[in-house]
């Protein structure tokens, strides 16, 4: 067994323009002269800093009580000899040991502060991980799913592969692949806790027990390089405010040769008729709304530029309409109906909208729910998915 | 709490996976404790809760033990680790020979990770000195893993370190 098959590499870095020192990996020396070269480049970057200086150990996947000695160590020294300097060190809810570590070092020095940074960071978030959610998530899947079953055999999903499904919400969709598909294995991964648990025990009521399910942040993964034949990530680079750092990890996890699967929508493109006017005008507003809370939900069809600046190829993009048709229409105006409740009754009001926009706005999704559920109306839901090779 | 006291809840740790290898070999290479570390925390957390955060957690507590197995052990004779679980707690028995002169400096590293200063002492250390010792790695497994440690020295030359580690309750 080598240890590079185990041990992700350690990298220590200094971002000098936002005064950021991180250490990601794992670090394991026997001894200090090991790690000699990063200590003198970390000493290099305190001497360098000034005002305050974070220290990043968000990716630090392991680090034994040798490193840990050796890096409190400069930073302790540093406190006594400059006055002038203030430590950030910014920990990671995922890596909880990172967490009981390194707050001790705030008990010696007053001048160094730990941080958790966790999913509270990410503009937005609440809104769409707000438990009251959940039902909709799954009739949304339910809907999805119909097409979806049809369609990933083409973007590399197929039985016995090992898959990673990050952003996995409730873990309703790594069940229907479960089921459908019989991967090996399945690890499924969100930074919402209260989707997770409620994921664990779907999974516990039906008996399932083989799907992995792990808190994480999709943007700073433990899950080690070139794992997963198959990772999927479904709606979720549209709600979050950097995709390319999203798809950067998931490209890392994929194994060359595997696929990353991406969902994402084109929210102004959602249509209905009766009232289409309406409709249109305040789907547009929803894309702006999101905009503004950093969020692009207007993604879909710019999945095929993400995969590929990304580094993927054999890049393979196709969309299909999630409509009132798909199954009981009522399920399409539920979906709609909690949209209106986040978007109008949450979103717009913390944006600060006057009231008459909102009322236009919830207008517009009413009538949306209008066509739905009017027998000979259309309503409609684009969705893109796209797929690229990580290359060999 | 002292080992005959311990006694009843012992048969209620069943057995997950244990290793046993000669010291010497051990003892060949310092990335072996990094290795068995990885491999072993993999497999005892997959039916974990949270199997990838589990299994990052564990490692990084019984890194740290074979590093002190790694450093303070003898060449002669072999090193063998065995992992128990109890609900939501692991049991860690870390055994290799270690030489008599060492024998007490265990005894008091345990001892003095149940004492009342454990935490001032971990922050003296912190603080004051140039590397870590053996009594800080052990006092950093009480401390930020909630371990609870004990010794055991039935069968000399080798001891070995029990460590009741309930990282299911911190990660979950």
């Amino acid at each position: 067994m080598s240890t590079a098959m185990l041990a992700a590499p350690f990298q220590a870095e200094f971002d000098a323009n936002s005064q950021e020192f991180s250490f990601a990996g794992v670090v394991r020396p026997r001894s200090v002269d090991e790690i000699a070269q990063s200590i003198s480049m970390f000493r290099n970057a305190i001497e360098e800093a000034r005002g305050v200086l974070y220290i990043n150990v968000k990716r630090l996947a392991q680090m034994n009580n040798t490193a840990f000695h050796a890096f409190s160590r400069v930073v302790l020294d540093a406190c006594r000899t400059r006055s002038d300097i203030r430590f950030v060190v910014v920990t990671s809810s995922v890596v909880g040991w990172t967490e009981r570590m390194f707050r001790h070092l705030g008990k010696i020095e007053p001048q160094i502060s730990v941080e958790v940074y966790d999913s509270k960071f990410y503009p937005g978030q609440a809104f769409v991980e707000d438990t009251s959610f959940i039902p909709i998530l799954r009739t949304q899947t339910k809907m999805t799913w119909r097409h979806e079953r049809k369609i990933l055999p083409r973007h590399g999903m197929r039985p016995g592969i090992t898959m990673a499904d990050i952003c996995c919400g409730i873990g309703d969709f790594a069940v229907l692949v479960r089921k459908e598909f019989q991967p090996a294995r399945i690890v499924a991964l969100d930074h919402s806790k209260a989707s997770l648990a409620y994921a664990r025990d779907v999974a516990s009521n039906f008996g399932i027990s083989d799907i992995e399910y792990s808190y994480g942040d999709a943007s700073e993964m433990l899950l080690e390089d070139n794992q997963f034949d198959l990772v999927t990530c479904r709606h979720s680079l549209q709600i979050f405010n950097q995709p390319d750092l999203l798809l950067k990890e998931l490209y890392r996890i994929c194994k060359p040769g595997g696929r990353v699967y991406i969902t994402n929508e084109k929210n102004s493109h959602c249509l209905g008729e009766p009232r289409a006017q309406s409709i249109q005008w305040t789907y547009n507003e929803v894309a702006k709304l999101f905009a503004h809370f950093e969020m692009d939900v207007e993604l879909g069809p710019k999945s095929r530029r993400y995969l590929a600046d990304a580094g993927f190829d054999d890049i393979l993009v196709e969309s299909f309409m999630v409509t009132n048709q798909d199954g009981d229409p009522q399920d399409f105006a539920d979906i709609i109906t909690a949209w209106e409740n986040v978007y109008a009754g949450e979103m717009a009001v913390k944006r600060g909208d006057p009231p008459e926009f909102i009322e236009r706005f919830r207008q517009g999704f009413r009538d949306h729910i209008f066509a739905a559920l009017h027998p000979k109306g259309y309503a409609g839901w684009p969705i893109w998915a796209a797929s690229g090779r990580k290359p060999l | 709490m002292n080992a005959a006291h311990r006694q009843p809840t012992e048969t209620k740790f069943e057995p997950l996976l244990q290793f046993e290898m000669e010291m010497g070999t051990f003892l060949s290479d310092w990335h072996h404790c990094d290795q068995l570390s990885t491999y072993m925390a993999r497999m005892i957390s997959h039916n974990r809760t949270d199997p990838l955060r589990h299994s990052n957690f564990f490692s990084s507590a019984l890194n740290e033990l074979l590093e002190v197995s790694f450093r303070g052990g003898s060449p002669e004779g072999r090193i063998g680790c065995a992992v128990y679980r109890q609900g939501p707690k692991e049991r860690v028995k870390l055994s290799f020979p270690c030489p008599p002169g060492q024998r007490q400096f265990f005894r008091e590293a345990v001892a003095r990770t149940n004492g009342n200063d454990a935490y001032a002492r971990y922050l003296d250390a912190l603080s004051t000195d140039l590397a870590p010792s053996r009594e800080v790695v052990l006092l950093d497994l009480a401390i930020n893993f909630d371990a609870e440690i004990r010794l055991e020295e039935q069968d000399p030359p080798s001891i070995t370190i029990v460590v009741d580690l309930p990282l299911e309750g911190i990660v979950s």
